[in-house]
Formats: structure tokens, sequence, C-alpha cells
């Protein structure tokens, strides 16, 4: 058992965390995000599933391609998704393993 | 030469301010009047300056430079960082004499923390100077420690770098009364499955050997089982560097409660004397 799921984040999951970090500490970052996510997204070199993941909100796939958790976290915070559905989608990958 | 008046520790967790109603109103206001007592506690001791030991949660520090330690040296800091922590934008006193004189005397004494001018402090240092009603009533010393991204500092190293703080700020020739406040932990889980998990167990055992003045106990206790008390809980680290300050002091537990609808295992208290 680990509090991490990766102990060295990967190359992908560091430029991952890079657009979790920008969007919420660049102060045009955000707004530039929801006007056209996909041209903002076009910034940073993204794997298709890493591109699609932070799209769709999909907060378990981000987790499980190494989401710094207080990334993640604020993240879910500051998109105003429900914590329903960030925990629910988290808790049910408990149930999955 | 400065008197450590005295060296407080607490739990914090941002979803005190953004979600205080997860939380049945009797137990939120018991809980919220032990933060008050804290910073009423804070104010008695009639310090001049407040060390604050906290983690920076990838707001100032991210994956391109994270420091295992930063000590700030500025006359102010901005905070709250995030952009969606339901506190009012403020600027916090800094003492930007003492942060350059502990980086130099704690460098001296063998640790290698970074130098900051410059940090907007985020909800681990805000939330409990808000709670406790102590914010912006007294100059601030932000030492950071990373808690958030591995490789992380060793609880042993946070303890020692805590020993070092304390003969340091007891040496300091500027002030006469400085306060540490620890804050961080205690159990919790962030963004995995595990998220809400609070291991009441842990936080006990570990608030006992803090209370025991048990240092070796407390120190291998934190890293053998941290890994069951969630990531969240690498924040104890904030706890065995107050507890260095204190030279192993004994501890007296204000309050504990696991409080899983915060997410958080919830403890407040300070080191004897």
């Amino acid at each position: 058992m680990s509090n991490w799921l990766q102990g060295m984040p990967t190359a992908e999951a560091y430029e991952m965390n890079k657009v979790l970090f920008e969007l919420h500490h660049r102060p045009d970052d955000l707004e530039a995000f929801r006007v056209n996510p996909d041209q903002y997204l076009n910034r940073f070199s993204l794997t298709d599933p890493v591109r699609r993941a932070i799209l769709g909100n999909d907060v378990a796939a981000l987790y499980l391609a190494g989401a710094n958790p207080y990334l993640l976290r604020a993240h879910c915070i500051g998109m105003k998704i429900p914590e329903a559905v960030s925990v629910g989608a988290l808790k049910r990958l408990a149930g999955e393993h | 030469m400065a008197d450590i008046v005295s060296i407080m520790a607490c739990s914090h967790t941002p979803v005190m301010l953004n979600f205080p109603d997860a939380v049945p109103q009797p137990e939120r206001e018991e809980i919220f009047g032990h933060f008050h007592r804290l910073g009423q506690a804070i104010a008695a001791a009639k310090p001049q300056a407040l060390v604050v030991v906290c983690d920076d949660h990838v707001h100032n520090f991210f994956l391109n430079n994270l420091p295992a330690f930063c000590i700030g040296a500025a006359p102010t800091y901005k905070s709250p960082v995030e952009h969606w922590l339901k506190a009012d934008k403020r600027v916090l006193p800094g003492d930007a004499q003492l942060g350059a004189y502990l980086l130099n005397a704690v460098m001296a004494s063998g640790f290698d923390p970074a130098l900051s001018m410059e940090l907007t402090l985020d909800h681990g240092v805000l939330t409990p100077l808000v709670l406790a009603h102590v914010s912006g009533q007294l100059p601030i010393v932000p030492i950071l420690v990373n808690c958030v991204q591995p490789p992380l500092p060793s609880m042993k190293r946070c303890f020692d770098f805590g020993v070092a703080l304390g003969d340091a700020i007891r040496a300091y020739p500027g002030l006469d009364r400085i306060t540490i406040l620890a804050s961080g932990g205690l159990s919790h889980d962030l963004s995995t499955p595990r998220m809400g998990m609070v291991n009441d167990e842990f936080d006990r055992e570990f608030l006992r050997c803090l209370e025991a003045g048990d240092s070796t106990e407390a120190i291998r206790f934190a890293s053998q089982h941290v890994h069951e008390a969630g990531n969240g809980a690498e924040e104890v680290r904030m706890w065995l560097m107050a507890f260095g300050a204190a030279r192993a002091a004994p501890f007296q537990t204000h309050f504990y409660r696991a409080v899983p609808s915060w997410y958080t295992g919830i403890g407040l208290g300070e080191w004897r004397r």
C-alpha cells in the first residue's frame, strides 16, 4: 500500500499536471479554457487519452494517469465538479480493484 | 534571545471554509470553537511574531522546481492563492528579518531550505489563521515543507529540522516572544479511491507518541504507517517539526475527532513548556 500511485511522475503525467497547474494559476487561462478548451489544450503536448480525460472531467482517468492529488483536488473544486461526481468516480475505482 | 512562548499544532482543510455545512452545525461550532480558543491562546502568550510551519499545496511550487523546505523572508504575503477558496483576499504581514535570520541559522546547522521573498500563501496557512481569528494580527514567517509530491523529506529529517529551528529561534536577538504554529494532517486522503478515509487509529497512536514526548517512536510510527493514513497524512511532517522545535516536550491534545464529512482527522493542541 502506498499513498502515491507514481513515486516519480512520468513525462506524460508531468505534462497533464502542468495543465492542471497553469489553468488555476495563470490569470487568463481558465477563461481561455472555458471559451475554447480544444484550442487551449493545444498549448500542451498531451496524449489523446489525457486530452480526453481533461476535456471530459474524467476524474478517475486523471487519477490513473498520475495526476498529483492536490492539483486534481484543486481542479475539481475550481471547475465546480460536484463532490458526488468527483469523489464517486474515484471510489468506483476502488470497487473495480 | 527570544522566548518561544507557545508551540501549537492543528489540522487544516479547505473544506472547512468551502463546505462548512458538510458537518452538522453543533459539531462544526464545537470544532470552530477549538480553533478560536487556539487563537485566544496564541494571543494570550503575546508573541511578536508567528512562525507558521505548513506545506504548499502545489501553488507556489510546481514539479519544475519543488523544494523540500522553504523559508519565507518577505515583509508581506498575499493570500489565498486559490481562486476557489472561500476566503477574502488579503495581505498578511510578514517578518522578513526573522525569516532571513532563520534561513541563515538553519543553514549554519546543516539544513538547506530554499529562500523565497515572495509567496502567495494557500489554505494551509490561511485556514487556521482565519478560524483562530488571528489572520493579520501578527507578522508571520512561513516555513514550507514538501508533503505533497514525492520524493518527500523523511519524517526524521523534519523532526531534526524542527530541533534546529527551535534552537535558532531561541537564539534570535531581534525579538523577545515568538510562537510556532504547525498546520497540517492528520489522517486524510485526497483524489484517490481512498478519498474520504480517515484513520482514527493512526491519528490516536501518533498523538499518543507526541503526548508521551517520545520522538523516536513518533518518527518510527509515522514513517512506517503513514501509507495507511492517506496522502494527506504526509502532513504530519509539520507536527514532527514542531515537536522537534519543542525539544520533544510532551504534547497536550486539546481536541481530536475523525471527521469523515470533511475528509480529515481534525486535531488541535500544544506542546507543554
